[in-house]
C-alpha cells in the first residue's frame, strides 16, 4: 500500500511514457521517419515491464495500489484528484494493453512500410496507449473521462489514418459521433452522481450509494446512463454501428483498437464500478440482456459478410457482448477473464488480415482461396485463433466462453443461456466459414495466386500471439484458478451479488464443444466440397440474407432517422451563415465603406470650403462653450450650423 | 421748444451706449468673413479680411474708450494689428502676384489640384 | 452724438457690403477705402485721434494703394454677370455668418456694460504714445511688442520682394507654362 517514491514513479510511468513518445513523435517524426518505430517500440516495452511489475506488487500483496494528487481543489465546490488505482483488475489489464500494443508495433514496422505519415502513425498508436493506460489506472470518474475522450479521439486519428480515402474519413466520423452519443450518457450519469454524492471517485460513490445518499431510481438512471456510455464504446447494441465501418483503417489499429483494447475499455469500466453496478439489479439485468442480445446479432450478421475485417469486426462484438452478459448476471472473473483471452486471439485474427492483405492486398474472401499452401504460417495461427474463439478444448477461448455458459445456466438465466449457446454455434460456423472459403480449395484470382509469406516481423508476432491464445486460458482452468484470485469483485461485491463459486459443470462443457465442433463442420460442409451449395442456400432465403447482409437494417434506419435530418440542419446552418450572415458581414463592411465614399466630398480642396467649416465648427463650439446662455439662442445657433452643413456640404 | 422735441434732442445728444459699437463691429465682421468665403477673386479675399480686421480693431479702441481699467491699452494694440495687417497685405499681394504669374489667374476656384 | 453715429455706421456697413458684393475690383477697392474712412471717424468719436490719423494715413493711403497696384498686376476685366464674381458657397456663407454674427453681436451684448462710459481713451498723440511704449498706466509688455513688431514689418518687406521677384529667364507675357 504505502509505495515508496521510486516505485510509484515506476507505477505512474506506465502511461507517461507512450505519451513522451508520443510528443517526441508527434515533434520531430517527420526527422525521425523509419526510426519512429524503434521509439514507439522502445516505449512500450519498458511500459510492459513496468506494468509486470506493478501486476508482481499487487498479486503479492494482496492490495491495490494507490495513490493520487490533488489536481483540482474547489474548496466548497469539491475536489478532483488524479490518481493511479491498480487492483488486480487493473494490473491484468494493464500487461494485456502493454503486450498487445507491442505486438503490434512490431507488426506495424513491416505493414505501414511506405506510409507516407509513418512517424505520425506512431505517434497517435502511442497516444492511444497511453491513453488507455491511464483509463485503466484511473481512479475516479473524472479522470476516467478524460481518458475516455481521448481514447475516442485516438480512435478517430488512426481509422481515418489514411484520410484520403473518402469511405476512411466517413468511417472516423461515424465512429466518434456514434461513440459520442455513449460519451454523452456517460458524463450526464457522471454528473448526476457527483451532484448527488459531492464526489467522482468509484469507492466515494459506492459508499454513498449503500448509505442510500442516492434515491433509488436516480441512481438507476444514472448506472444505466454510464453503461449506455459503455455500450458507445464497446460497440453493444444499439451503438454498434460504428465498429464495422471502422475497419477502413490500418489492419494494426484494429487489431489494437478495434480487438484487445478500446472497445475493452466498456467491459472495464463496468467491471470497475461492479460495486456501483451490484447496487441496483436494474442496471445488471440491462447489462446482461443487452450483451446477450447483440452477441446473438452481431454473430448472424457475421454470417453472410464476404469482408474478412469485417466478419471479424462483428466477432468482437458478439464476443464484447458475452463479457457484458457474464458481468450482468455476475460472473465477474469469468467476464474478465474472457476479456483477457478474446485480446489475444481476436489480436491475432486481424494480424492474420493483415497478412493476408499485405500478401494480396484484398480483403475478400471470395478472391483468396489456396492460400494455406502459400501463406502458412498466417494459416496455422489463424486456425490456432479461430479454434480459440470457438471455444474447443483445451485453447484458451474454451476456458472462458464455458465459464461463461455454465453461470448463465447456473443462474438460473435460461434465456441467456440460450443466446449464448446459439452464439456458440454461429461464432464457430462464421469464423471456419472465413478460413475455410480463404486458406482451402483453389486460388481463385491471379493475386491468390501470387501470395507469398509475409515477413518475419509480421509473422513474429503472430506466432507469438498463436502461442499465447493457446496457454493464456491455463491459468483460469477449474483446477487452479489462479485468474479468478487476482482478478475478484471486492468482497461487497460478492456479497450483494450472492454467487456461490459452482463447480466445473462437464455436461454442458462437453454440450458446448460439440455445438462448436457443430458449426466448424457445417461450415465445411457448406464451403468447401460444393461451394455452390452455399451460394444456393443464400438465393433460397434471399430475403434473410439480405436482412443480415445488411445489419439487420440498422445502418439505414440510423441514416434515415438521425444523420439525413442532421445533414439538412447543417445544409440550412451553412446556407444561413452564408447569405444571411455571410451578406450581413460585409453588409456592415459595405455600410462603411459606402458612407465613407458619401463623406468623400466634403473634402473638396476648396480653401474657401475649408473656411467655412472652420466657421461652423467656431459657431458650434460657441454653442458647446456658452450653453449657460439662453436655450433659445443655442436652438437657433445649432439651426443656422445645420443648415449651414447642409448646404455647404451638397458642394 | 415743446417738451417732446426737446426729448429727441436730448436723446440725440445722449451718449452711444458700448453695445452699439460691438454690434456693428460684429456685423462688419460677418460681412468680411461673408466676403471672404464668397468671393473668387483673390485680391477681394484680401479686402475682405482687412474688413474683419477693422471690425476687430473697432471693438479694441470702443473698449479702450469705455473701460475705465484698461488704461487705454486696447489703443495700442489696436496700433499693433494695424502694423501687423499692413505686413500681411504685403506679404499676401506679393504671392498673389507670384500664383499670377504662373497661373495667369487669380480665381481662388482654379488654383486647386487637389480637387476632386 | 447718436447721429453722428448711425451715419457712421451705415456709411461704414454700406461700403462693406459694397466691397463684398461689387462687379468690379476697383470698385470694392474703393468701397474699402471708404469703410476705413468710417472706422476712422469711429476712432475719432472713441477719443482716440491720433489712432484715427493712423488708420487714415496707412489703410487708406498705403494699403488701399498696395491693393491697388496688385490689382491692376492682376488684371481681369470687368464682368458682366453676377455670378462669375460669386462662388457656389453663397447661401451656405450667408447662412454660417448670419450665424457667427448673431453670436457674437449676442455673447457681446448681453453683458452688463453699465458700470461703463466714455472718455477713458488716449485724447492726444502724447498718451498713445506712453500706452505704445508701455509707459504710464499700459502694460509694460508694450515695449517689447513694439521692437517686435518693427521687427515683423522688416521681415514683411523683404518676404514680399522675395515672393514676388521674377525669377530669371520668365516673362510675363509667355504662355501658361503647366
Amino acid at each position: 500500500m504505502n509505495q515508496t517514491v521510486g516505485q510509484q514513479l515506476i507505477i505512474a510511468a506506465i502511461p507517461v511514457l507512450p505519451a513522451l513518445v508520443f510528443l517526441i513523435l508527434a515533434l520531430f517524426g517527420r526527422y525521425i521517419r523509419e526510426g519512429a518505430q524503434f521509439v514507439a517500440i522502445f516505449g512500450v516495452a519498458t511500459s510492459l515491464v513496468f506494468s509486470c511489475f506493478a501486476l508482481f506488487f499487487v498479486a503479492r500483496d494482496g492490495a491495490p495500489i494507490d495513490f493520487a494528487v490533488n489536481w483540482i481543489n474547489l474548496e466548497e465546490g469539491g475536489s478532483f484528484p488524479m490518481g493511479i488505482y491498480i487492483d488486480g483488475l487493473a494490473a491484468v489489464m494493464l500487461v494485456v494493453v502493454c503486450f498487445v500494443s507491442l505486438m503490434i508495433q512490431l507488426y506495424s514496422g513491416a505493414f505501414m512500410q511506405d506510409d507516407k505519415r509513418f512517424a505520425w502513425y506512431y505517434a497517435v498508436l502511442n497516444l492511444f496507449t497511453a491513453s488507455m493506460l491511464g483509463l485503466v489506472v484511473a481512479s475516479n470518474f473524472i479522470e476516467l473521462y478524460v481518458f475516455w475522450e481521448l481514447v475516442g479521439l485516438c480512435s478517430y486519428l488512426l481509422i481515418g489514418h489514411w484520410f484520403e480515402k473518402p469511405e476512411a474519413a466517413r468511417a472516423a466520423q461515424k465512429a466518434f459521433i456514434v461513440t459520442r452519443v455513449g460519451d454523452m450518457a456517460l458524463f450526464v450519469g457522471i454528473i448526476m452522481f457527483w451532484r448527488a454524492t459531492g464526489t467522482t471517485s468509484y469507492q466515494g460513490i459506492s459508499e454513498a450509494a449503500q448509505a442510500g445518499f442516492i434515491g433509488s431510481s436516480l441512481f438507476a438512471t444514472a448506472v444505466v446512463l454510464v453503461f449506455v456510455g459503455a455500450i458507445g464504446k464497446s460497440a453493444q447494441f444499439p451503438l454498434h454501428v460504428w465498429l464495422p465501418d471502422a475497419m477502413e483503417g490500418p489492419t494494426p489499429v484494429s487489431a489494437l483498437i478495434h480487438a484487445a483494447t478500446m472497445v475493452a475499455a466498456g467491459v472495464y469500466l463496468v467491471a470497475r464500478t461492479y460495486d456501483i453496478f451490484v447496487q441496483s439489479p436494474t442496471a445488471m439485468l440491462v447489462v446482461a440482456y443487452i450483451g446477450g442480445f447483440t452477441a446473438l446479432m452481431a454473430a448472424t450478421m457475421a454470417l453472410t459478410k464476404k469482408d474478412m475485417k469485417r466478419v471479424i469486426a462483428y466477432s468482437t462484438v458478439s464476443q464484447l457482448g458475452y463479457m457484458m452478459l457474464a458481468l450482468g448476471i455476475g460472473a465477474y472473473s469469468a467476464g474478465i477473464f474472457h476479456l483477457y483471452n478474446h485480446a489475444f486471439f481476436k489480436a491475432l485474427l486481424f494480424l492474420g488480415a493483415g497478412s493476408i492483405i499485405y500478401a494480396m492486398n484484398s480483403y475478400n474472401i471470395f478472391e483468396m482461396g489456396g492460400l494455406r499452401r502459400r501463406m502458412p504460417l498466417t494459416f496455422w495461427t489463424m486456425v490456432i485463433a479461430g479454434v480459440s474463439l470457438a471455444g474447443i478444448f483445451p485453447l484458451s477461448g474454451f476456458w472462458s466462453k464455458d465459464a461463461i455458459v455454465v453461470s448463465a445456466f447456473a443462474e438460473h438465466f435460461y434465456v441467456l443461456f440460450a443466446m449464448a449457446l446459439l452464439t456458440v454455434f454461429l461464432t464457430a460456423f462464421y469464423i471456419f466459414r472465413a478460413i475455410f472459403v480463404a486458406f482451402l480449395g483453389e486460388p481463385r484470382t491471379e493475386a491468390a495466386r501470387e501470395a507469398i509469406e509475409s515477413p518475419g516481423i509480421m509473422t513474429g508476432p503472430m506466432v507469438i500471439l498463436a502461442f499465447f491464445s493457446v496457454v493464456s486460458g491455463l491459468v483460469g482452468t477449474p483446477l487452479r484458478d489462479y485468474f479468478a484470485e487476482i482478478v475478484a469483485p471486492s468482497e461487497f461485491a460478492t456479497e450483494a451479488l450472492g454467487v456461490e463459486p459452482h463447480e466445473f459443470n462437464v455436461t454442458l462443457a462437453v454440450v458446448s464443444v460439440v455445438v462448436a465442433l457443430g458449426g466448424i463442420a457445417l461450415a465445411y460442409a457448406l464451403y468447401v466440397p460444393k461451394p455452390e451449395r452455399a451460394a444456393e442456400l443464400a438465393r433460397r432465403f434471399s430475403p434473410i440474407y439480405t436482412f443480415l447482409d445488411k445489419g439487420w437494417y440498422f445502418d439505414a434506419l440510423y441514416d434515415r432517422v438521425f444523420v439525413r435530418p442532421a445533414m439538412a440542419i447543417g445544409r440550412f446552418v451553412r446556407q444561413f451563415d452564408r447569405r444571411a450572415l455571410g451578406r450581413l458581414v460585409t453588409g456592415v463592411g459595405r455600410g462603411f465603406s459606402g458612407a465613407g465614399e458619401r463623406l468623400r466630398p466634403l473634402q473638396s480642396g476648396g480653401a474657401q470650403n475649408y473656411a467655412l467649416f472652420i466657421l461652423v465648427s467656431v459657431l458650434i463650439l460657441g454653442v458647446i462653450v456658452g450653453a449657460q446662455y439662453a436655450f433659445l439662442t443655442v436652438a437657433l445657433i445649432a439651426v443656422i450650423a445645420l443648415a449651414a452643413v447642409a448646404l455647404g456640404a451638397r458642394l | 421748444m415743446p417738451p417732446q422735441a426737446q426729448q429727441f434732442l436730448d436723446t440725440l445728444n445722449s451718449t452711444v451706449p458700448l453695445e452699439a459699437y460691438l454690434i456693428v463691429g460684429a456685423i462688419m465682421f460677418a460681412i468680411g468673413a461673408w466676403g471672404a468665403l464668397i468671393r473668387r477673386n483673390a485680391v477681394v479675399v484680401f479686402m475682405c479680411i482687412e474688413l474683419m480686421i477693422n471690425a476687430v480693431n473697432l471693438s479694441l479702441v470702443a473698449f479702450a474708450d469705455y473701460l475705465p481699467d484698461a488704461g487705454g491699452a486696447g489703443v495700442g494694440y489696436a496700433v499693433l494689428v494695424i502694423a501687423v495687417a499692413a505686413a500681411e497685405v504685403a506679404v499676401g499681394l506679393a504671392i498673389a502676384l507670384a500664383v499670377y504669374r504662373t497661373r495667369k489667374t487669380v480665381n481662388v476656384d482654379e488654383v486647386n489640384l487637389m480637387k476632386g | 452724438m447718436i447721429v453722428a453715429f448711425v451715419f457712421l455706421a451705415s456709411m461704414t456697413l454700406m461700403c462693406a457690403l459694397g466691397v463684398v458684393l461689387s462687379r468690379n475690383v476697383v470698385h470694392s477697392a474703393l468701397f474699402m477705402s471708404g469703410s476705413f474712412l468710417g472706422i476712422s471717424g469711429f476712432f475719432v468719436m472713441l477719443n482716440a485721434p491720433a489712432l484715427a490719423a493712423f488708420q487714415v494715413l496707412i489703410y487708406v493711403g498705403a494699403v488701399t494703394v498696395v491693393i491697388l497696384f496688385g490689382i491692376m498686376f492682376t488684371q481681369r476685366p470687368q464682368v458682366r454677370r453676377f455670378r462669375t464674381i460669386i462662388n457656389r458657397q453663397t447661401w451656405s456663407g450667408l447662412v454660417v455668418t448670419i450665424g457667427v454674427g448673431a453670436f457674437l453681436g449676442y455673447v457681446l451684448s448681453i453683458q452688463d456694460w453699465s458700470a461703463t462710459g466714455p472718455g477713458n481713451g488716449p485724447q492726444g498723440p502724447g498718451p498713445l504714445g506712453e500706452i505704445l511704449l508701455g509707459v504710464g498706466g499700459a502694460p509694460p509688455i508694450f515695449g517689447l511688442l513694439f521692437e517686435v513688431i518693427s521687427i515683423l514689418l522688416l521681415v514683411a518687406v523683404v518676404a514680399a520682394i522675395v515672393v514676388s521677384r521674377r525669377k530669371t529667364g520668365e516673362g510675363v507675357d509667355r504662355g501658361v507654362e503647366e
